[in-house]
């Protein structure tokens, strides 16, 4: 036999066993395995003398042969045994079913060669049918829209985030006395404490320290009837 | 208004994507039989000698297609006409996952006697096979079953126009075939008297 072939034109090892079994004029159901494997094996050897990479699934293949082989040349014990185990018979029904499929392959082929002789088109765009579902009730009024809009406003609010970072505002003694200056300006007379609108501890600082200074400075008078009183700023007449 | 028109053009809008039946009764708002007649209707007013489409059933869906009758005229159309077809091992892949889906990959393995591994991630690219999920064998490992597009591809309309297996499959000569029924009738007589 010759041996011109190489493995890849195999799509596996079952296909080249398929292929010695039909060149050697062999019945796949009768498989005489131990020509087959002597085939089987000068054909791989010859592949490795090529320097060609055999993959790991012929070499099993092998292995499987040889353990045929073997246990058909042994002697059965058990020869008495009506139904006697063919140790092919695995062997053959993986071939038969392998070769069914290979014998599929011809038929789809046709049929892939028939289809690519019709043609289809692609889909058509059909985006801008895409309704636009903003609908309009007619019994909206006015009104409706000017609820739904302080609803906006409300969710709005309390979309802002929880803690912000604000950019400190620089609150200097001068500024506060100018604008205590201003305040006794109008009211003449004022409670010490209503002095601090804001609660944060610069305003606090600089308020103070505005204050001191102008009590030193004679701009205005502090006084506290009686302890625990309010204390009053006064401007000085 | 016409409905036979309004198949006609929904047809042609979903063009290779095809309509499902389903989606033609849905669509339509028509019942089955209404949309069976339609569809037929359609089909035969298409089959006419004077129409250049036809209304194809494939991979499960309706689709508007040339006529391969007129296949010579489109290739002229084509200044290269490249034909790409499957490899071997593709097609062997397929059709051993299409005759057994859903299938694992060592399924597959086994039956092919090589690795699939990678024709079957090439597969699955090509949307031909997809993971329909995972079997109970141990590691659980996935399951892939064809899909429409593999259909179309070979120009079937449904998993069932497969050709039938056991035509392929070679049977053994005659006589070890009445041997074996000999022995199965024989077991069942033992069976019945024991």
């Amino acid at each position: 036999m010759e041996l011109d072939l190489k493995i890849n034109e195999f799509e596996g090892p079952l296909d080249l066993l398929l292929h010695l079994i039909k060149e050697s004029k062999m019945n796949i159901f009768d498989i005489k395995i131990e020509q087959i494997t002597d085939q089987y094996l000068k054909y791989i050897e010859s592949q490795e003398k090529m320097n060609l990479e055999i993959d790991s699934e012929y070499l099993v293949l092998a292995s499987e042969l040889i353990e045929i082989k073997s246990k058909l040349l042994l002697p059965n014990e058990k020869v008495e045994d009506e139904e006697e185990e063919d140790p092919r018979e695995e062997l053959i029904n993986r071939l038969l079913e392998y070769e069914a499929y290979k014998e599929i392959t011809k038929t789809l082929k046709e049929k892939e060669e028939l289809r690519q002789e019709i043609y289809t088109k692609a889909p058509s765009n059909i985006q801008e049918y895409i309704e636009n579902n903003t609908e309009i009730k007619s019994d909206i009024t006015l009104d409706d829209l000017v609820d739904a809009f302080q609803k906006f406003l409300e969710r709005k609010k309390e979309s802002k985030p929880l803690s912000t970072k604000v950019t400190e505002k620089e609150i200097t003694v001068s500024s506060r006395r100018h604008d205590i200056r201003n305040i006794l300006k109008k009211k003449k007379k004022i409670s010490f404490f209503e002095l601090f609108p804001v609660i944060s501890r610069e305003y606090i600082v600089a308020t103070f320290l505005a204050v001191l200074e102008m009590a030193k400075n004679k701009e205005l008078i502090i006084t506290q009837n009686d302890t625990f009183d309010d204390i009053t700023c006064e401007v000085t007449k | 208004m016409n409905k036979l028109a309004i198949l006609e053009g929904l047809l042609f809008v979903v063009g290779e994507e095809g309509l499902t039946f389903d989606q033609i009764k849905d669509v339509l708002e028509i019942n089955e039989d209404e949309s069976k007649n339609l569809v037929k209707e359609l089909k035969s007013r298409y089959e006419e000698d004077d129409r250049g489409l036809r209304i194809d059933f494939l991979g499960n869906r309706f689709k508007i297609t040339t006529k391969f009758e007129h296949k010579e005229y489109y290739q002229k159309l084509i200044e290269n006409p490249t034909t790409n077809f499957l490899s071997q091992a593709a097609l062997e892949t397929l059709a051993i996952i299409a005759y057994n889906e859903p299938v694992t990959r060592i399924q597959v393995d086994k039956l092919r006697g090589v690795a699939s591994s990678q024709m079957i991630r090439k597969l699955v690219a090509k949307g031909f096979i997809k993971e329909v999920g995972r079997s109970d064998m141990p590691g659980r490992p996935i399951l892939y079953e064809t899909t429409s597009e593999f259909l179309d591809y070979f120009g079937l309309p449904n998993i069932e126009a497969l050709p039938d297996m056991s035509n392929f499959i070679k049977e053994a000569e005659k006589e070890d075939k009445e041997e074996t029924d000999l022995y199965t009738s024989k077991y069942k007589e033992n069976e019945v008297s024991s």
